[in-house]
């Protein structure tokens, strides 16, 4: 079987390791932010998986309680919770990442409850008074943790997993990296895949699989026809076959700004010092999303070095319907892309995929676009 | 008003303020006919002063400097600064039907729609496009009580170059024992808040005054003196005040706090309930329903709470940006008064039940109900305030088993009169009222 295939395989909410994970007797943990150290649970031998939600059809429970204008990813999770599709969870960890997040966590608590519940506070801007106070927040988690699951979370194993993530870091990095080849080994489409698999298994056969997968497509040449390098950037999408919508009209994504991309790995940890200073250093400072009320330049640089280093012809924006944060957003990376004379698409979407056919519409023309200039 | 006094404001409110001030100087003359033939109370006077303020700070070349609705002034004004809050835009024109050209202009650009961005902040970006936003010298924002705002704020920055200054609002609270409690707090506030005074002493080029800062957080407290006195009249039976009047206190304080102004203005506000309450008199005659409203009030109708009052003999005793809950704290010692500070970020109006876990708005809106008497409560929730609409269910469902009390929820817009009209609201409260209430 093709090692994507291993990959796609963790789809369904409950997988085959989870499965596995639950049967040695050890707790698996849903938390909800690309801000949220993952490395502390692992640490603690806890399993995080990164909460989705794509098996929800309708939110009847989510509109009553998180109202018809909130985004849909967190009605549908607050649907799931009720309906107990997440009963092989033992608990979920959350942060202020947004205003419709934060809520998610208190409806939850009052309607859906899990059998352990924590909210970490991740300050809203970097200074170095924030980032200490970030690793006051880390060091509640840390001792939260230790207290509910009679855990000892060491330095030691704290740097531990920091190195096992910083591999899958690497990996990811070193995946991308092919991607600016000419003709890209592997799709848009494919990447989500992995990313999302990475974020709903054990981080050790994650790093095992993906180096597998990077060796088996290191010394494939693609045979792949695309009509143009595109990059996409905005809100939570964790759904591959959006991707794949865009891919099968021609437009090959070969880089991204996502937080189930390069948000989530692109920036490494410092092994060397501190495992807490390290963390809070991390991920206060990574390449950011929107909810960091002073990151827009740093946003916009790196969105412009990606566009250069993967050679990129157009970008796609898309938002989630009722995004605070990214509405305004893509409001600026579009007039700077305008700005640039660099092609972009605006797409606004729900949560799960629906109005495929207005979308394809859309891109296939996007795509003509492209193709004149 | 004295005629002396009205042309002595309108004398002041001429000659050109610049393009980018032209809508706050309509505003100004506005505000000035419209009480020429009342009598000037601190609280007008108050206003007026404080918007005639930026076009004299223009002249004399001193900074000005913009901020949101949920932060109070004082420590600009212990550095000799001017702020403006900017949503005395969205809020002084909804009234007039004149934030809608600017949000049409808003959606034509495509930024945000009704439903996803917050208005309160959303005409900024159609005016400045216009060119008729005020450019202050300096912005300053919090990362609370939403994303709207910050991203709102953020966008300002970008698009008119203005050097910015942030502060990160935590989750947790100070002065609760529980879960949610966190001694750390009241510290990474007040680091926070010396960032923020080298920050403003780096961009004026001046040392904070410390007699100066002081003399202020002494005017701060004796003002929020005032409003604790005020807020406790207000549990009397029949309210000694009418449904408008706590909204004095708010302006007060977020306008011109730490200032005589403030100081004058709370205690007049003060001073009438308390004599209200001697003489008997109610701010609404024969009250017969008094009504918490923890929202904000519906800008673009204001002569909804007015009519509630009279078709309905029902006072709306709380709003949730007038119900000031800022207390007076210890200020003998510039740490205590970094320490104010800090408790008055953290607890400011909408900041304070808000910012964190859904407990904070539950607890203030049970122990309201409770201690002041009320008959029912009415949520007017604006669709893009994600975090507080949806935390109007469970409140509601809180307020339902512990009090009895009924709740009506309803979505709205308060700066645009199309998205939900006055004639709808009105139908539903009276359907409420007429039918659940009475």
């Amino acid at each position: 079987m093709p090692i994507i295939e291993e990959f796609k395989n963790t789809v369904p909410l409950m997988n085959s390791w989870i499965e596995s994970w639950k049967n040695e007797g050890k707790k698996v943990l849903g938390y909800f932010c690309s801000y949220i150290p993952e490395e502390i649970f692992h640490a603690a031998d806890l399993l995080p998986i990164r909460m989705r939600a794509r098996e929800c059809s309708d939110t009847p429970m989510g509109d009553a309680y998180m109202t018809p204008t909130t985004c849909s990813y967190t009605r549908c999770c607050l649907e799931l919770a009720n309906r107990k599709e997440y009963k092989f969870l033992d608990g979920i960890v959350s942060c202020n990442t947004c205003d419709q997040i934060r809520r998610l966590y208190d409806n939850i608590r009052y309607k859906a409850p899990f059998p352990y519940h924590y909210i970490m506070g991740v300050p809203g801007n970097v200074s170095d008074t924030t980032i200490d106070w970030f690793k006051h927040e880390i060091r509640k988690l840390i001792e939260h943790i230790e207290n509910n699951f009679s855990v000892s979370i060491t330095d030691g194993k704290l740097k531990n997993s920091i190195t096992v993530y910083n591999r899958s870091r690497k990996l990811l990095r070193d995946l991308y990296n092919l991607r600016k080849q000419e003709k890209p080994p592997i799709t848009g489409t494919n990447i989500l895949n992995i990313i999302t698999a990475g974020t709903s298994i054990p981080r050790e056969q994650f790093n095992e699989l993906l180096e597998s997968q990077l060796s088996q497509i290191s010394k494939e040449n693609s045979s792949s026809e695309y009509r143009s390098r595109l990059m996409i950037i905005g809100s939570l999408l964790d759904e591959p076959e959006y991707i794949e919508i865009i891919e099968n009209l021609g437009g090959l994504v070969v880089t991204d700004s996502l937080c189930l991309g390069t948000r989530y790995f692109w920036d490494l940890i410092d092994e060397t010092t501190n495992p807490i200073d390290a963390l809070a250093e991390r991920y206060l400072t990574k390449v950011s999303c929107p909810r960091m009320t002073d990151g827009y330049n740093q946003r916009e640089d790196f969105m412009m070095d990606m566009i250069k280093d993967f050679n990129v012809d157009g970008v796609i924006l898309q938002r989630m319907k009722f995004c605070a944060l990214w509405w305004p957003e893509i409001f600026m990376l579009r007039n700077k892309l305008k700005e640039a004379g660099i092609p972009s698409l605006e797409l606004e979407r729900e949560y799960i995929l629906s109005g495929a056919g207005a979308m394809k519409t859309r891109v296939q023309t996007f795509m003509e676009i492209l193709e004149t200039r | 008003m004295d005629i002396e006094k009205f042309n002595e404001y309108k004398k002041l409110t001429r000659g050109n303020w610049g393009k980018d001030l032209s809508m706050l100087k309509m505003m100004t003359v506005g505000l000035l006919n419209q009480n020429k033939d009342e009598e000037l109370t601190p609280i007008i006077e108050g206003l007026l002063n404080y918007l005639l303020a930026i076009p004299k700070a223009r002249k004399e070349g001193k900074k000005f400097i913009m901020h949101p609705f949920n932060y109070g002034p004082e420590i600009f004004y212990a550095m000799d600064m001017v702020p403006l809050m900017q949503e005395t835009y969205s809020v002084g024109l909804a009234p007039l039907g004149l934030n809608e050209p600017y949000l049409d202009l808003t959606n034509k650009i495509g930024y945000g729609d009704n439903p996803t961005v917050c208005n309160a902040q959303r005409p900024l970006i159609g005016s400045y496009i216009q060119g008729v936003a005020p450019i202050p010298d300096l912005l300053f924002f919090l990362s609370t009580p939403c994303n709207s705002l910050a991203m709102t704020y953020q966008v300002f920055e970008q698009l008119a170059s203005i050097p910015t200054f942030k502060i990160d609002v935590p989750y947790w609270t100070y002065n609760k024992v529980g879960e949610f409690n966190d001694n750390k707090v009241i510290d990474y506030m007040v680091a926070q808040i010396k960032d923020l005074i080298s920050w403003l002493e780096q961009k004026t080029d001046q040392k904070l005054n410390l007699e100066k800062f002081r003399k202020t957080m002494g005017k701060v407290n004796q003002a929020r003196q005032y409003i604790l006195e005020f807020n406790e009249l207000l549990k009397t039976v029949p309210c000694p005040v009418n449904s408008q009047a706590a909204m004095g206190n708010f302006l007060s304080m977020v306008g011109y706090g730490g200032t005589d102004m403030a100081v004058n203005s709370t205690k007049y506000l003060r001073d009438t309930a308390a004599n209200n309450v001697k003489e008997g008199i109610s701010g609404v005659p024969d009250e017969k329903i008094r009504i918490a409203w923890p929202y904000t009030h519906i800008f673009f109708d204001g002569d909804l709470l007015t009519w509630i009052e009279e078709t309905f003999q029902a006072v709306v005793i709380m709003d949730l940006l007038g119900f000031y809950q800022v207390l007076p704290h210890d200020v003998s010692t510039t740490e205590k008064c970094y320490e104010s500070l800090a408790k008055g970020t953290l607890d400011f109006s909408m900041i304070g039940t808000c910012r964190g876990p859904i407990e904070y708005y539950i607890d203030f809106l049970l122990d309201y109900v409770k201690d002041y008497k009320i008959d029912c409560v009415i949520m007017p929730m604006q669709f893009a305030c994600k975090h507080a609409y949806s935390m109007a269910r469970v409140s509601s469902e809180a307020v339902r088993e512990e009090t009895d009390v009924p709740v009506y929820i309803f979505g709205c817009d308060p700066y645009d009169s199309r998205e939900v009209t006055s004639e709808s609201i009105r139908g539903g409260i009276s359907d409420f009222i007429t039918q659940v209430v009475l």
